[in-house]
């Protein structure tokens, strides 16, 4: 597997440019490995991402096409790739700055069309690349350089927006628990139709050390802790859940193929 | 250039047609061999994406309404990515939103063509009215150095055959090509007379040679499309000729500035066209072009007929300028008057390459500009 | 060349007779400039059809100055009246729609458009067919087969024979008006 692995990445674009104890190492893992347990042919795929730290997961990273396009836009131009060719497999991988602020028009309509694409949205709940800005999913109360005095500003549940707007597959997962996320990956990428991946990533760069995580450690930690599944989930009182979050598969709706 | 010219049937059937502007440039699109189109609402240029939507489905082509403007002309760059042809059509405010995606189509040498049916701005301005006040935005709009094909219809006519070309110079230089249409021009009806042949000019491939690099300094590089196992980096950060980003080299950002300029400035003959009017023994120049220039033909020969030495220089082609014909006209004539429906965008273009004063005749009230104005506006300044 | 406009209000079809006579020309092998104004409101606010017909490339395809007018609407016969060539120009005009200016020296040709229409066939909204056909069929503009091909091509084929009927009542009336 790990040959195979290395056969999908042009491995003259490492180092990556990924901070130490970033999660998104993980999930470029994550979402090989699900390609390569799909045994889909990566001549066949296309991967679009945006502007930030996670669009760089597949652009220059994977041995595919791979188009890296404007901030907030990767889902547009992937609907046009889609639509003209639709032998290929496009799945986009972006932040969630890119993907649910600035490109939050381009998520919800593809979502409505159920346009067939997979989107993986690695969610680290800040803007890392400029420099640890608020975000529209950062937790209320947590302190950024924006917000230096903690969020006033509730965040997007974006798991719930992309099912409101019609997303036919949907699930949520952290990179602290690899093989669940493989699987779910597994499950989005080879879905017919819209699939939404929501990927809890932690960024200790910006987000950690500003927020009371000493090391990159302690946020794996508390995404463990915090984590819990669609499964567990159940039976459990609302005292129980507060500060939780859900992971696993939220929405799988049969779908006849999504618009292509 | 090993860029493909060829001769094909042309799509819709030779004869004579009573057709409206906008309808027009999307039957040259047809014609062109566009395949995808992706738009979103706006007066006066929406009567491109109707004829598009029912042309598209005759022929198993792609149509798409997206959310916005900035989503269009995203879905068209990643269409043209994956081997279309592919094109959408505004109006100033669209244009205003795709400005970024512009410049990206220019960095990473997406071909596609972009229709701007303009109308009187700023802003929201005068929806239905025309105007000819984008001729700087779309040269100047993206940040960074931008170089661009934009041709000018001024009649249904041109907007079928202006646009069939906008598309060839797409492929052959590998750029966003625009139509500057206007209002008057986009919802006027003539007489369009179909040919039995178009010249079509399709995409060069060279599989094995770098995607986004060249040889020379000036070259335009083949292109390969999505699924072809080319194993594509597209990106607009800056690259190297295999698409890896290089975003602190100063080398590959010097090789590929020059580069993307170059390779149009250097040939802009090929895309350069003029037509002159009266202009062998003129002593009074009129320069216009699209909708206006047809009044300044109408005003020249009044002129004539009241004994001025007046003569008519059109620019079909608005980007690359046409440099040396504006040398030559300022040679000629003693004054160049310029109308245009805006307060003076190309006659100060004018002032970089002639010294013979220029005189603009600018008209912004949201009307086209009438021979008998044109008339005057010499008359009153020659007196 | 002719310079004909085509004036009224929303709602009444002027746009329509501009665009049948422009594809009629055309179907005649002539060279045609057709350009429509018109305000905001879908229904009700003044509009002009305009067409310029010619045996050879037109210069500038919009009127400057109408060799005919056709009116069915008063304000629009206020505001057109100075747009036609003072010495040889035509006002055709809906007679129960307008009242001609008594101190106009042009050549005026009263059309009882919306009369016929309702009285022959029980519908004012082809007033505008019947009006079209009597300003072509008086001034020889195109024949009456080409306009009909052209009112076929942009007629929804239920209301196709309504017009057809119209068309025809002002083929009659030109005749009898012919100049």
């Amino acid at each position: 597997m790990k040959e195979k692995i290395f056969q999908m990445i042009n491995t003259e674009a490492f180092p990556t440019p990924f901070c130490p104890g970033c999660g998104h190492g993980i999930l470029m893992g994550a979402v090989l490995r699900a390609i390569a347990e799909l045994e889909y042919d990566m001549k066949q795929m296309l991967f679009v991402s945006g502007i930030g730290c996670a669009a760089w997961i597949p652009s220059p990273h994977f041995k595919a096409d791979t188009l890296h396009t404007l901030h907030g836009r990767a889902i547009a131009y992937a609907t046009g790739a889609k639509l003209y060719n639709p032998k290929l497999k496009v799945v986009v991988i972006s932040g969630d700055g890119d993907l649910s602020a600035i490109g939050g028009n381009h998520l919800i309509h593809a979502a409505r069309r159920d346009m067939d694409m997979t989107v993986i949205c690695a969610n680290n709940a800040i803007y890392g690349m400029t420099g640890g800005q608020v975000a529209s999913t950062t937790p209320l109360g947590s302190i950024t350089t924006t917000t230096p005095k903690g969020n006033q500003e509730p965040p997007f549940d974006l798991c719930k927006l992309v099912e409101g707007a019609g997303a036919t597959y949907v699930a949520r997962q952290s990179v602290a628990a690899p093989i669940p996320l493989t699987r779910i990956l597994k499950k989005a990428i080879s879905h017919r139709g819209f699939a939404f991946v929501e990927v809890l990533s932690p960024c200790p760069t910006h987000f950690g050390r500003r927020n009371a995580f000493r090391t990159a450690y302690d946020m794996i930690q508390s995404l463990k802790n915090s984590c819990i599944s669609t499964e567990k989930i159940r039976g459990m009182s609302p005292e129980e859940l507060l500060g939780k979050i859900t992971v696993g598969q939220l929405v799988d709706k049969g779908t006849e193929g999504g618009r292509s | 250039m090993p860029i493909q010219r060829k001769k094909i049937k042309s799509s819709l059937a030779p004869g004579w047609y009573f057709m409206q502007g906008d309808e027009a440039c999307a039957e040259g699109a047809i014609a062109a061999g566009c395949r995808f189109y992706a738009g979103y609402p706006i007066t006066p240029a929406s009567e491109v994406m109707i004829r598009m939507v029912q042309r598209l489905a005759d022929i198993d082509g792609v149509f798409i309404q997206m959310e916005d403007e900035i989503g269009s002309i995203s879905s068209v760059i990643g269409a043209s990515w994956a081997g279309a042809k592919a094109m959408t059509a505004t109006s100033g405010p669209g244009i205003s939103l795709m400005t970024e995606a512009v410049g990206y189509a220019v960095i990473t040498e997406t071909p596609c063509v972009i229709v701007d049916v303009q109308r009187a701005g700023p802003s929201t301005g005068q929806a239905t009215r025309p105007a000819q006040g984008d001729i700087m935005q779309v040269k100047w709009g993206p940040h960074g150095d931008n170089e661009i094909v934009a041709l000018a219809p001024w009649s249904v006519q041109e907007m079928y055959a202006l646009t069939i070309k906008a598309f060839n110079y797409a492929e052959r230089f590998r750029l966003p090509a625009f139509i500057m249409a206007d209002e008057a021009v986009g919802h006027l009806r003539e007489t369009l007379v179909v040919k039995e042949e178009v010249e079509v000019w399709d995409r060069y491939k060279a599989p094995g040679l770098p995607p986004f690099g060249t040889e020379e300094r000036n070259g335009v590089p083949p292109m390969p499309s999505f699924g072809e196992g080319a194993n594509l980096l597209v990106t607009g950060s800056t690259h190297d000729s295999w698409g890896f980003r290089k975003t602190a080299d100063p080398a590959v950002q010097a090789r590929l500035t020059e580069r993307l300029v170059l390779k149009v400035r250097d040939f802009k003959d090929e895309v350069i066209e003029t037509e002159s009017y009266f202009l062998d023994d003129a002593e009074v120049g009129v320069l216009a072009y699209g909708f206006t220039a047809r009044a300044a033909l109408q005003a020249v020969k009044r002129l004539r007929n009241q004994g001025m030495k007046a003569g008519l220089l059109r620019l079909i082609s608005i980007w690359p300028f046409a440099d040396e014909a504006i040398i030559k006209l300022g040679k000629k004539c003693r004054v160049i008057f310029v109308p245009e429906m805006n307060r003076g965008q190309v006659a100060g273009e004018l002032k970089k390459y002639t010294t013979t004063p220029i005189i603009s005749l600018p008209k912004t009230n949201g009307e086209v500009i009438e021979p008998g104005e044109i008339v005057e506006g010499i008359r009153r300044n020659m007196a | 060349m002719i310079q004909v406009r085509f004036a009224g209000l929303g709602g009444q079809g002027i746009l329509l007779m501009g665009e049948i006579l422009g594809e009629a020309s055309v179907i005649e092998k002539k060279y045609v400039g057709q350009a429509s104004s018109y305000g905001a409101e879908a229904r009700g606010s003044a509009c002009n059809s305009d067409v310029v017909i010619s045996d050879s490339w037109i210069d500038y395809p919009e009127v400057t100055e109408a060799d005919v007018l056709a009116c069915m609407s008063q304000g629009t016969y206020e505001q057109n009246k100075t747009k036609v060539n003072a010495s040889s120009g035509i006002i055709f005009f809906d007679s129960q729609m307008v009242k001609p200016d008594p101190a106009s020296s042009l050549k005026h040709i009263p059309v009882p458009a919306t009369e016929k229409a309702l009285t022959e066939l029980g519908n004012r909204m082809v007033a505008n067919m019947v009006l079209l056909g009597a300003v072509v069929k008086a001034l020889n503009l195109v024949t009456e087969e080409s306009l009909r091909q052209a009112l076929t091509s942009r007629v929804p084929p239920s209301l196709l024979k309504l017009n057809i009927k119209a068309l025809a009542l002002g083929f009659e009336l030109g005749r009898i008006r012919e100049i």
